[in-house]
């Protein structure tokens, strides 16, 4: 009984900890005038909306660019990491550990560091303020999240699963769409929604190598928080977490959809 | 598919722009020429109001009269010429970058390293019709030449920022300040450089405590430096204490500091724009209250100019763009402090009666100084080379315990 | 024969953007960092820009502050991160809680719990704000600077904020699949619930909390958004301090930048090593 007390006084600190800082966002991102010591705004205004929706601050236009990058980084690392997952959990092979000492490198090298070295080489070839150039070194940092998430996922699945269905008389494609897909979709949307959580996140990549061509939302944002102006900075937050929210949503719908519907026309 | 791409964009990367035509036509035909091409002007996006001037003004100006699509893009001078240094050395020939909004240590950088296309400003029409080229700030930017390749955009001078309801009497000179801030301890602060308007802020302390003379014909050493510039060293290390965070540490940028002061955090704040800080009184930013000031001493000032990297891809455009920024109408728009606020580069004497006017009829609120105070009591910028000396200094001696 | 090879064609998309891009990037920094930089004019090899850096007074105050910034959050959301998990695996609803409050964090990126700290604990935040209204300070400036200080603990907060959810996170998925029959039977044999944490939970959770650890670390070590928007003029956070010496227009400089790159991935690695093993030896005992 104690403890059930206990355990509610703690959660309770942990949603205060969370929640009431977004709260404090959203009351910012209505203001007016809030200006010392009021505790709550003294006057309200639509102000920093009015500023977003603008077609001159291009933000909207900026927002949809930002979403479209991160889902190309995300379906190309999905592309190479699943196959990547399903060699590291279901084969023994020579130089396994060095493999996956450098597929997981990037969580410790500093991407400031990689972008910084490689940036010269993007220049020289021409990746330099490209979109391609940016959704390359967008890769990177991501591909470990989504090695480790879809690591599991098929250590979970087994081996022997695709095996048995291919004995039973199953061509490599009806397994692939009746065994295979089905058990790793959960974890393919799970590992997909960081990838591109990470990659809308990015900030300092995308402005090194991006050289300013290539405008992420992100990029947007940042010299608002920068310079302590918490009207706009908090619009524009709220509207980057509504955004992911959504897009997560209804990548998570579509793709359940498309699957039951590649289901039905292939039987 | 993706090799492809990566050849296809290599090879962008690499073609010649042919331009010899550019020296040769008239400015008219290359006006027409520019027609219906997108024009990309880099620059520093931290002020809102300058954004605002460019997005709102300017593009939807010279799309209507020109046909010419603006395109901003908001970034730090020293990583727009980071960026073309690097194209430089590896042979860019055709970047991304049409017009940069550019000056002092910078301007000197891109012209050592021959980042810059020109001379072009012989041949913008309103170049010659409206720009005293003989005036020393716009033969010199930071005390080196311009010749031709750059044009200038805007004046600046460095006023200080304050609310008359907090500080009554305004300091007049460095003495002045230190007595302010011991009495009003923690609500004094400046932005750190490398932060352009920081920056302007000690070299003007330097000024009033040595006197600008000193500064002509300096030696590019940094012991020298050192040497000269040490009174104001030891003042700001006297005045450390009584600032915000007592001195410890610094606002990073001058677009913090403007909000702290909007906050009513600290009392003072700094601004390179003398109208600005009547526009944001409009907005409700800063309080009613708040006016600005210079030191008797006199205030730094300098022309900020706009220049066409090398391989800029879309020069006619550039070209067109920068002389339409010179023209009277866009002047005068960019010096109203309700949208910009920045001064004129126009000559006086080169305007007409009626162009006269539309300038004097812009209402610039109590909170400006009048400009021929502002113009009698300007000081030149030093030469752009001892900038980063002094900020170097500054940094060893300043900040921290 | 045809089985042998699947693994690393398999695994070979992956090794090539990996080769390609992170690989030749560290390889040029190091390469850089030892002075080698043609296009500079730079073509000899050389130790001094390590022999420069590594001793002048302002990287080593860099390193310092990185690393305390680092380390303090690292653990400190570790700690809190395993008893938050441990107190909502003992819930029943415990699966939903954690997910969608876990999510949220997530998908709030760096820059913005940045903002989020700033809004409260900013000198000027809702925090003083509250203590001015009730009395318990009479000023903006009573309020402890917290941020652009030396003492990092604006910086700290912002990393918890997303660090303690990840911990929670990762250790509860762990947590949930330790079946309860382990604590049975520690209860059975007389160990008190304290007991069986420390000596039954934790030893199974210390995989998953090494690998937090070193995800935490290595990221807040290397981080650049964080210290350059939070941080003090001096002293710099290193990561910060790299791209200020890259900016440098005088290219010659360029090398300091890269040592500066090297020796924060070199110090990540010996401490990720570091940590592993240590764990290692938690772990048997």
């Amino acid at each position: 009984m104690r403890d059930k007390n206990q355990y509610k006084r703690i959660l309770a600190i942990f949603i205060c900890f969370l929640i009431i800082p977004l709260g404090v966002l959203l009351i910012w991102s209505f203001s007016k005038n809030w200006s010392w010591p009021n505790v709550f705004p003294s006057k309200f205004g639509l102000r920093g909306w009015e500023y977003f929706f603008d077609s001159s601050s291009n933000s909207i236009n900026i927002l949809f660019f930002s979403i479209c990058l991160s889902l190309v980084v995300t379906f190309f690392t999905l592309i190479i990491t699943i196959p990547a997952a399903k060699a590291l959990s279901f084969y023994e092979f020579k130089g396994k550990k060095i493999i996956e000492l450098l597929i997981y490198a990037p969580i410790i090298v500093p991407p400031v560091a990689v972008a910084m070295g490689i940036h010269f080489q993007f220049i020289k070839i021409g990746l330099a303020n490209t979109f391609i150039g940016v959704v390359l070194v967008h890769i990177i940092p991501c591909i470990p999240y989504s090695v480790r998430i879809l690591k599991s996922v098929f250590e979970l699945m087994g081996r022997n699963i695709e095996e048995e269905a291919l004995d039973l008389g199953a061509n490599r494609l009806q397994c692939y769409i009746y065994i295979t897909l089905p058990l790793i979709l959960p974890g393919v949307l799970s590992a997909g929604s960081i990838v591109f959580i990470v990659s809308f996140s990015q900030y300092f990549l995308t402005f090194l190598i991006g050289g300013g061509r290539v405008v992420t939302f992100s990029m947007l944002m940042f010299p608002f928080i920068q310079s302590g102006d918490r009207m706009i900075a908090s619009v524009y937050s709220i509207v980057f977490i509504v955004t992911t929210v959504v897009v997560l949503f209804i990548v998570e719908k579509m793709t359940y959809k498309f699957y039951r519907d590649v289901k039905r026309w292939y039987l | 598919m993706l090799v492809l791409s990566i050849f296809n964009l290599t090879a962008c990367g690499k073609g010649k722009i042919d331009e010899s035509d550019i020296f040769q036509k008239d400015f008219e035909e290359l006006v027409e020429e520019a027609r219906g091409t997108t024009v990309t002007f880099y620059g520093w996006g931290g002020s809102g109001q300058t954004n605002a001037w460019i997005d709102g003004y300017l593009t939807e100006s010279i799309k209507k009269d020109y046909d010419i699509k603006v395109k901003r893009v908001g970034m730090n001078m020293d990583e727009i010429l980071n960026k073309l240094l690097n194209e430089k050395q590896l042979d860019v020939e055709v970047g991304n970058i049409d017009v940069i909004w550019i000056n002092g240590e910078n301007f000197f950088t891109a012209r050592e390293n021959d980042l810059l296309f020109g001379p072009f400003t012989y041949k913008l029409d309103n170049f010659n019709k409206y720009i005293d080229e003989n005036s020393l700030d716009i033969r010199y930017d930071f005390g080196y030449p311009v010749e031709g390749y750059e044009a200038p955009y805007g004046k600046a001078q460095l006023v200080m920022v304050y609310d008359s309801e907090k500080i009554k009497d305004p300091p007049e000179n460095y003495r002045e300040l230190l007595e302010l801030a011991k009495s009003n301890p923690g609500k004094i602060t400046y932005s750190a450089p490398p932060d352009f308007t920081g920056s302007a802020f000690i070299r003007n302390i330097i000024y009033d405590i040595i006197g600008y003379e000193s500064f002509t014909n300096l030696e590019l050493d940094e012991d020298v430096v050192r040497n000269i510039i040490k009174p104001a060293i030891d003042y700001l290390r006297e005045l450390k204490p009584y600032l915000w965070r007592e001195g410890v540490t610094y606002p990073s940028d001058v677009a913090l500091l403007n909000n702290m002061y909007s906050d009513g955090e600290v009392w003072m704040t700094l601004d390179y724009h003398p109208n600005s800080p009547y526009g944001k009184i409009l907005t409700g930013e800063y309080s009613d209250s708040t006016r600005t000031h210079i030191f008797e001493n006199g205030a730094i000032g300098n022309t900020h100019f706009l220049a066409i990297p090398y391989n800029a891809p879309n020069k006619k455009g550039a070209m067109a763009l920068i002389d339409y920024i010179l023209s009277v109408e866009s002047q005068a728009s960019k010096y109203d402090p309700n949208i910009w606020g920045d001064l004129p580069v126009l000559d006086n004497e080169k305007l007409s009666e009626d162009e006269k006017k539309i300038f004097s009829s812009i209402k610039l609120g109590e909170a400006t100084i009048p400009q021929d105070i502002l113009f009698q009591n300007r000081l030149p910028e030093v030469s752009a080379e001892i900038i980063p000396l002094i900020e170097k200094i500054w940094i060893e001696e300043i900040p921290g315990e | 024969m045809k089985d042998k090879l699947k693994p690393y064609i398999l695994l070979s998309p992956v090794l090539l953007i990996i080769a390609l891009v992170f690989l030749s990037g560290i390889i040029m920094a190091i390469v850089q960092s030892f002075g080698y930089f043609r296009v500079a004019g730079l073509n000899e090899f050389t130790l001094r820009y390590y022999r420069e850096v590594l001793g002048s007074d302002s990287f080593l105050s860099s390193l310092s502050f990185s690393l305390y910034t680092s380390l303090v959050s690292s653990i400190v959301a570790v700690i809190f991160g395993v008893l938050l998990a441990n107190t909502i695996a003992k819930y029943k609803n415990g699966n939903n809680v954690i997910k969608y409050l876990y999510g949220i964090p997530i998908i709030v990126p760096h820059i913005v719990s940045v903002l989020l700290v700033y809004n409260i604990l900013s000198n000027t935040g809702v925090l003083p704000r509250i203590l001015y209204g009730i009395g318990i300070i009479n000023s903006a400036s009573e309020f402890p600077s917290l941020l652009y200080d030396e003492n990092g603990i604006g910086i700290i907060i912002t990393y918890l904020w997303k660090e303690i959810p990840f911990v929670a996170f990762t250790t509860y998925t762990v947590l949930a699949r330790i079946s309860d029959e382990f604590l049975e039977v520690a209860s059975d044999l007389g160990a008190t619930n304290k007991q069986a944490f420390f000596h039954v939970t934790l030893p199974l959770l210390m995989p998953s909390i090494l690998s937090s650890f070193i995800i935490i670390f290595a990221f807040s070590f290397g981080a650049y958004e964080v210290p350059l928007l939070l941080g003090p003029t001096k002293p710099k956070a290193l990561a910060v301090q790299a791209f200020i010496e890259y900016s440098n227009p005088v290219l010659e400089n360029r090398p300091y930048a890269m040592v500066i790159n090297v020796i924060i991935t070199f110090i990540s690695f010996i401490l990720a090593s570091i940590y592993y093993r240590l764990f290692q030896k938690i772990h048997k005992y």
